[in-house]
């Protein structure tokens, strides 16, 4: 099983290169040569992705640069109008082009995903507890006590104070935080192997933003599943992730374990995206602005960070560059890396 | 010198209909005081709705206090709309986050950044039409986007339109508030970065509010912490970061994440940020506080000095 997702015809090469090669583990997912493009804009030009069992792994990348897209797309939730290919692996499933009615049962099932904003993914009309009870009938086939303990017991885990009272209150009547811990609870209802947290925390105050990212981290760790957050703050990717993925223009630029990627990037993009983060301590350095703008879209022949690159050579604007991996579990794609004269 | 001081300012909204019952009140800033030197930053931090905005107009003159004062350069801020206010008005400026809606999108940027100068009667139109020409290019704009509208703009650029039109008519105050909150990282950077180097070259004085704590860490001087309409510590950038005196200032200081750690020191707050429509007695913070005591439950802590440069609101803060 582990070996079918390998051979595929868009990301045999490129899968070992973005970490799952060395390790033994068998993927939660894996993703590879996904592309998405809305009309004939393309916004995913191949990524090419392994979250193995249990990890946590953080996507990181400025606006735009297709980090929900790439979800999206493996779980079915783009509209109509997009055109998606490649492949996305649980297991035997490819869950690219596979029918409503698997991907409904995979959704909230084998795969959750919480979102940036609870309100609006909360039923504003119903209680809270219906909505978790609801969760667990569909996916764990739970109804009436049994299901109203195990919704308490959820809320509990979530980190709700007084869980069975709160059952019967209304999103409205609770803080963000509050609602987040409760889709988190609904992500929890049906014992994912993989979690999505799509910035999860970004419309929280800071000291919630600091719970709900702990709250994510515990969980992940107790219960063994595997999580993905994404986010533009690689601050708090780095709180709760073991491994990294940078994104750019709709592709993955640099893939490695958090501390190397923090303490040893190679990727230019990666460097000043770095550089540009206000550090929390030490010396007051000045920042690294990169000038422009990340691309509305990339039409670019060349590397698609090359318009923004401080060590962008000719051929970067007329060759992309494949990615290269430069350690065990660390793969760059940059072309001045490859012909080793960058640095 | 102090460019700007608020003294003891206080701002309440009437809650409901006034038809029924006694009138209640949201009480949005309750006696803030804070200087802006001239050349420096002071920064304002605090979780939503703990009165950041409302101090930030009130510094402008915008919105009246209901109590307390506002001393610009040594004196009064005029009554509001008045010839006198309206001079004033020059000289601070206010910059925010949403660039979209204080752009007129019918409006090229050449004609937005010369708006204020046509406004305040500075220049004629052959003087003016050179300005702009300046200031595009003190933001790194340059004469190409002039002919632009905002929606042409990335929010990157159009931040800078919003700056230049502060910078316009040669202020000594800008208010910024949350000027790169809605900004992609390397793009905040740059919003940053040209902040500063105009501060340097222009001698302004920056009010600067900002929910996070990194930036604010990064741009102030000095550090204003609110909690629910109060300060509850406020002093030198580098102390009130690397020696929060204040749980809450603790709280918040550990809830940065820190490359490459994460939250290794992170304090956790139980409960969440309270509403200020609902205002707890006592220390506003005793609900959520670790260290709260009885005498929290009971009296509002004084913001006292802690040292010469330091104001710390806690009854257990030894003074
Ligand atoms: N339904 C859609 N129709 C057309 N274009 C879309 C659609 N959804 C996303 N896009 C485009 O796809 C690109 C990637 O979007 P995506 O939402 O994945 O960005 P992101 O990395 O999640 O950014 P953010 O940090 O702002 O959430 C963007 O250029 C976006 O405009
Ligand atoms: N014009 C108004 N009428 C009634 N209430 C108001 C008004 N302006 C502000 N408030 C209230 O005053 C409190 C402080 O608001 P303010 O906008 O100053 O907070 P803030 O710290 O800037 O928050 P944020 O970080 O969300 O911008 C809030 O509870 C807000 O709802
Ligand atoms: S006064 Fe009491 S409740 Fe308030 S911050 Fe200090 S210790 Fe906490
Ligand atoms: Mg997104
Ligand atoms: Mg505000």
């Amino acid at each position: 099983m582990l070996h079918k997702s390998f051979h595929n015809s868009a990301g045999a090469a490129l899968l070992p290169a973005h970490g799952i090669g060395a390790s033994a583990t068998k993927p939660a997912i894996s993703i590879a040569g996904l592309r998405v493009a809305f009309g004939d804009v393309p916004v995913l030009h191949g990524v090419d992705l392994a979250v193995n069992k249990g990890e946590a792994l953080g996507i990181v990348g400025e606006s735009g640069c297709g980090k929900s897209v790439t979800w999206r797309a493996v779980l079915g939730l783009l509209p109509k109008s997009a055109e998606i290919g490649g492949e996305a692996r649980i297991g035997d499933l490819d869950l690219v082009g596979a029918r409503q009615s698997v991907l409904d049962r995979v959704r909230g099932g084998r795969i959750a995903m919480i979102f940036q904003d609870p309100a609006s993914a909360l039923n504003p009309v119903h209680r809270i507890g219906a909505q978790i009870t609801e969760a667990l009938r569909l996916h764990r086939g739970l109804s009436g006590a049994a299901a109203r303990a195990e919704a308490c017991r959820l809320l509990d885990q979530v980190g709700i104070a007084a869980a069975a009272s709160r059952l019967n209150a209304y999103p409205h009547e609770l803080s963000g935080g509050q609602n987040q811990r409760v889709m988190i609870a609904i992500a929890l209802a049906g014992r994912p192997e993989l979690l999505i947290a799509d910035e999860p925390t970004t419309a929280l105050d800071a000291t919630v933003q600091a719970q709900i990212l702990l709250l994510l981290k515990d969980i992940q760790r107790d219960t063994g599943m595997a999580l993905v957050m994404i986010s533009h703050d690689l601050a708090a990717v780095a709180a709760v992730c073991d491994r990294a993925c940078v994104m750019y223009a709709g592709q993955i630029v640099e893939t490695a374990p958090k501390h190397t990627l923090l303490t040893a990037p190679e990727h230019p993009y990666t460097r000043d995206l770095i550089g540009a983060i206000p550090p929390s301590h030490g010396p007051r350095m000045r920042l690294t602005a990169i000038a422009g703008a990340p691309p509305q879209r990339n039409l670019s022949p060349g590397c698609a960070y090359a318009p923004r690159c401080r060590h962008a050579i000719a051929v970067c604007r007329t060759s992309r560059p494949e990615p290269r991996q430069v350690a065990a579990r660390h793969s760059v794609r940059c072309l001045r890396l490859d012909a080793g004269t960058y640095q | 010198m102090t460019l700007l001081r608020l003294n003891n300012i206080t701002r309440r909204f009437p809650l409901g209909s006034p038809l029924y019952g006694p009138r209640k009140y949201l009480v949005a800033v309750d006696g803030v005081s804070l200087d802006v030197e001239m050349g420096r930053t002071t920064g304002i931090v605090g979780e939503s709705g703990c009165g950041k905005s409302t101090t930030g107009r009130i510094a402008l003159g915008l919105e009246p206090p209901d109590s307390g004062g506002v001393l610009f350069q040594g004196l009064p801020l005029p009554r509001i709309d008045s010839k006198k206010w309206r001079a004033q008005r020059r000289q601070m400026q206010l910059v925010f986050q949403d660039t979209l809606a204080a752009l007129d999108r019918r409006m090229t940027v050449s004609a937005l950044i010369a708006e204020p100068l046509a406004i305040h009667g500075i220049g004629d139109p052959a003087s003016r039409k050179q300005r702009v020409a300046e200031l595009l290019h003190g933001v790194g704009l340059g004469e190409g986007h002039g002919m632009l509208y905002p929606h042409q703009l990335s929010g990157g650029q159009r931040q800078r339109v919003v700056l230049a039109r502060a910078l316009a008519p040669k202020p000594s105050l800008l208010v910024c508030d949350e000027p790169v909150s809605a900004l992609d990282l390397s793009v905040q950077a740059q919003i940053v970065n040209l902040l500063m180097d105009l501060q340097q070259e222009l001698g302004l004085g920056l009010l600067f509010i900002s929910h996070d704590l990194r930036v604010v860490r990064h741009v102030s001087d000095r550090i204003v912490v609110m909690y629910l309409g109060r300060v509850v510590e406020q002093g030198r950038a580098d102390a009130i970061i690397d020696q929060p005196a204040h749980p809450y200032t603790q709280a918040l200081v550990s809830a940065m994440p820190r490359l490459p750690g994460g939250f290794d020191h992170y304090v956790a707050l139980p409960g969440e940020p309270p509403s200020p429509t609902d205002r707890p007695c006592g220390c506003p913070f005793h609900p959520r506080c670790p260290l709260a005591r009885d005498v929290c439950r009971q009296s509002l802590p004084e913001l006292l000095p802690l040292g010469p440069e330091r104001q710390v609101a806690c009854h257990l803060v030894r003074h």
